[in-house]
């Protein structure tokens, strides 16, 4: 069975690619704008890895991050964020976190990331 | 000359002259004690002097030679007392009289003696005696009544004199209480004055006042400038420090802002490289057209960016306020016609027209009014409101919304740059450069809120006043 990863991000082209991207990788992927559809998502059904911008609106990466902590620990989590700023990186390395990429991403950084966090 | 030194001054000056006039009165009374024991002394001499005329008038009526002795021992005893209180007398006859009164006195002694040793009365003896008596008895009476004169003249004068200086140490007192009241309250006024400019923030004129202090009045306005100087200082810090918070806002606001674009054409290009191969025609032109409005939105970021650093330049004109109004209506009569809002406009007839960059003004009321209608996604009232301020005639435009309002936390954010709550919808620059447009027009935009209610933001614009502003327009472009 292939792995589940979910892409949340409030910009359409960065869950459009992504999703494109890792589905010609070989993973199921869903992708949310609405980061508060996404934590719902979560909720209901676990996936292996979540890919997440940090800064949104209402709900953000952090809140993300702490309730896929929370819920499923062995779940990996991979941060996206425009701007890289120390205090961000911080606060989310105080929690569990797999990767922390700042924008503009790499694709191949990143299938790279996804690789190790899924284990291959 | 400090207000203790001057308070003491005036005090020393009061006892100075109390002293004087107590002094004064010292020595007149001491005159006019010693001119009583002098009047006593004359008295008792005219008194034994007409005692010894009474003998002279026995002795030439009855020829009784004891009468003249009498006359002689009595004289001699008169002279003794002249010669032991000649001081006294001297002063009031003066020399002059004095040796007349002794010189016929021991004249008519001598007469008498000569009479008593030879037994003899020579001729024209009782004429010539009694003439040198009668001259005695009048020196003396005219001594008695120019020391009587004096003792009254002295207290006279003591009376008025005393008078006098008591009326100079009232007037002194109302001078020296006139001047502290005056000096004080001016003083006072002063202070007053600078007390109730730093309760109006003009911190700086307060600031400004440097002088050196002469008194404890103005030590203590030197103070409260010092005072004022300091809080000028640490405002000034406080703007800095303000002032770099919202660079630093501006700033990762602006990486934020074209962070993300830029993030999306990157991988829009790597996604295109990548699977250039697998894609078809279709999808790589979508790629492109993708790329374009990224593009797009990053030229919107820096043109709102140009506006909001307010690079272009303004072009004043001369407007009737309905006109711009009714434009920024029309231009946003779309959105509310695809909304739920109704619309209700109030123009106050005859408004005084505008002297402004209208394109800009505009802006600032599609600003507002597409807030308003985004604050209302279930519909409500958006009202319009166009009046003039009652105290200056200004302008006034009031934006009012029945939508979600704003929190008391994000009520002093909403015109900072890059502040918004409606995500990658909004660039949260709409305020921020509606504010320096109004800024940079002389007027006023200020927001009142309440959560649940709705909002209302009122713009307030300089009237067009024609010398005054065409100068002011100058220097703007200008600047
Ligand atoms: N009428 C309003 N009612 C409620 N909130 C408002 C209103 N107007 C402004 N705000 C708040 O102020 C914030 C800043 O407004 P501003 O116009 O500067 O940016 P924006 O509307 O978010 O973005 P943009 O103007 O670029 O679309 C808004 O995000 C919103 O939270
Ligand atoms: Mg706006």
């Amino acid at each position: 069975m292939p792995k589940q990863i979910l892409i949340i991000d409030d910009e359409k082209i960065v869950c459009d690619m992504a999703q494109r991207i890792l589905s010609q990788e070989g993973y199921e992927v869903e992708a949310f704008i609405d980061s508060t559809q996404a934590l719902e998502r979560i909720r209901g059904k676990k996936f292996d890895l979540v890919i997440t911008d940090l800064k949104m609106e209402n709900v953000d990466g952090m809140d993300i991050l702490k309730e896929v902590n929370q819920r499923y620990p062995d779940t990996k989590v991979i941060m996206l964020t425009a701007y890289a700023t120390l205090d961000a990186a911080i606060e989310a390395i105080r929690e569990r976190i797999f990767d922390f990429f700042p924008k503009p991403v790499k694709i191949e950084d990143l299938k790279r990331s996804v690789k190790k966090a899924l284990g291959f | 000359m400090t207000i203790r030194n001057r308070i003491i001054i005036a005090v020393v000056i009061q006892a100075a002259i109390i002293c004087l006039i107590c002094v004064f009165v010292y020595l007149s009374f001491n005159t006019v004690l010693s001119k009583l024991g002098v009047i006593e002394i004359i008295d008792d001499l005219n008194i034994s002097l007409l005692e010894v005329r009474k003998s002279e008038k026995n002795y030439f009526l009855y020829g009784d030679v004891n009468a003249l002795k009498e006359v002689v021992e009595r004289g001699e005893e008169i002279d003794t007392v002249i010669q032991s209180s000649k001081a006294d007398i001297l002063k009031s006859l003066g020399p002059g009289t004095f040796n007349t009164l002794l010189s016929n006195l021991n004249k008519y002694l001598d007469m008498a003696r000569e009479v008593l040793a030879t037994k003899k009365t020579p001729v024209k003896f009782e004429e010539e005696f009694r003439n040198l008596g009668h001259e005695l008895t009048r020196l003396s009476e005219v001594l008695l009544k120019r020391e009587r004169r004096d003792v009254n003249r002295i207290i006279s004068t003591s009376i008025t004199r005393l008078i006098a200086s008591l009326g100079m140490v009232l007037l002194f007192q109302l001078v020296v209480w006139q001047y502290f009241s005056h000096f004080l309250i001016k003083e006072l006024a002063i202070m007053g004055n600078l007390i109730q400019m730093v309760s109006q923030g003009k911190l700086h004129e307060v600031a400004k006042q440097t002088f050196s202090p002469k008194n404890e009045i103005d030590y203590a306005i030197k103070a409260l400038a010092d005072m004022a100087r300091e809080l000028e200082k640490r405002e000034a810090v406080l703007l800095q420090s303000e002032k770099l918070a919202s660079l630093g806002i501006l700033i990762s606001g602006v990486a934020h802002e074209l962070g993300n674009p830029l993030n999306n054409i990157s991988l829009i290009a790597q996604g295109y490289l990548g699977l250039y191969d697998i894609l078809g025609d279709g999808e790589k032109k979508n790629f492109m057209a993708d790329v374009l409005t990224q593009t797009e939105r990053i030229s919107r970021i820096i043109n709102n960016l140009l506006d909001f650093s307010r690079q272009k330049k303004q072009e004043l004109r001369e407007y009737e306020p309905e006109d711009i109004v009714e434009r920024s209506i029309a231009l946003v009569s779309n959105q509310i016609k695809i909304s739920n809002v109704k619309l209700h406009k109030f123009l106050q007839p005859d408004l005084p027209h505008v002297y402004v960059d209208a394109p800009q003004i505009e802006q600032v009321l599609i600003n507002l009014l597409i807030n308003a209608i985004q604050a209302m996604p279930a519909g409500g009232d958006l009202t319009i409101d166009v009046g003039q301020d009652m105290t200056n005639g200004n302008l006034v435009v009031k934006v009012k919304d029945t939508g979600a309002g704003i929190t008391k936390e994000d009520l002093p954010h909403v015109f900072d740059p890059f502040f918004t709550t409606k995500g990658t919808k909004g660039t949260g620059l709409g305020l921020s450069v509606s504010y320096g447009i109004i800024q940079q027009h002389h007027g006023d935009i200020a927001v009142e809120s309440e959560e649940g209610k709705g909002t209302t933001f009122t713009v307030k614009i300089p009237i067009y006043q024609p010398k005054e502003r065409e100068g002011d327009a100058q220097a703007d472009i200008d600047h």
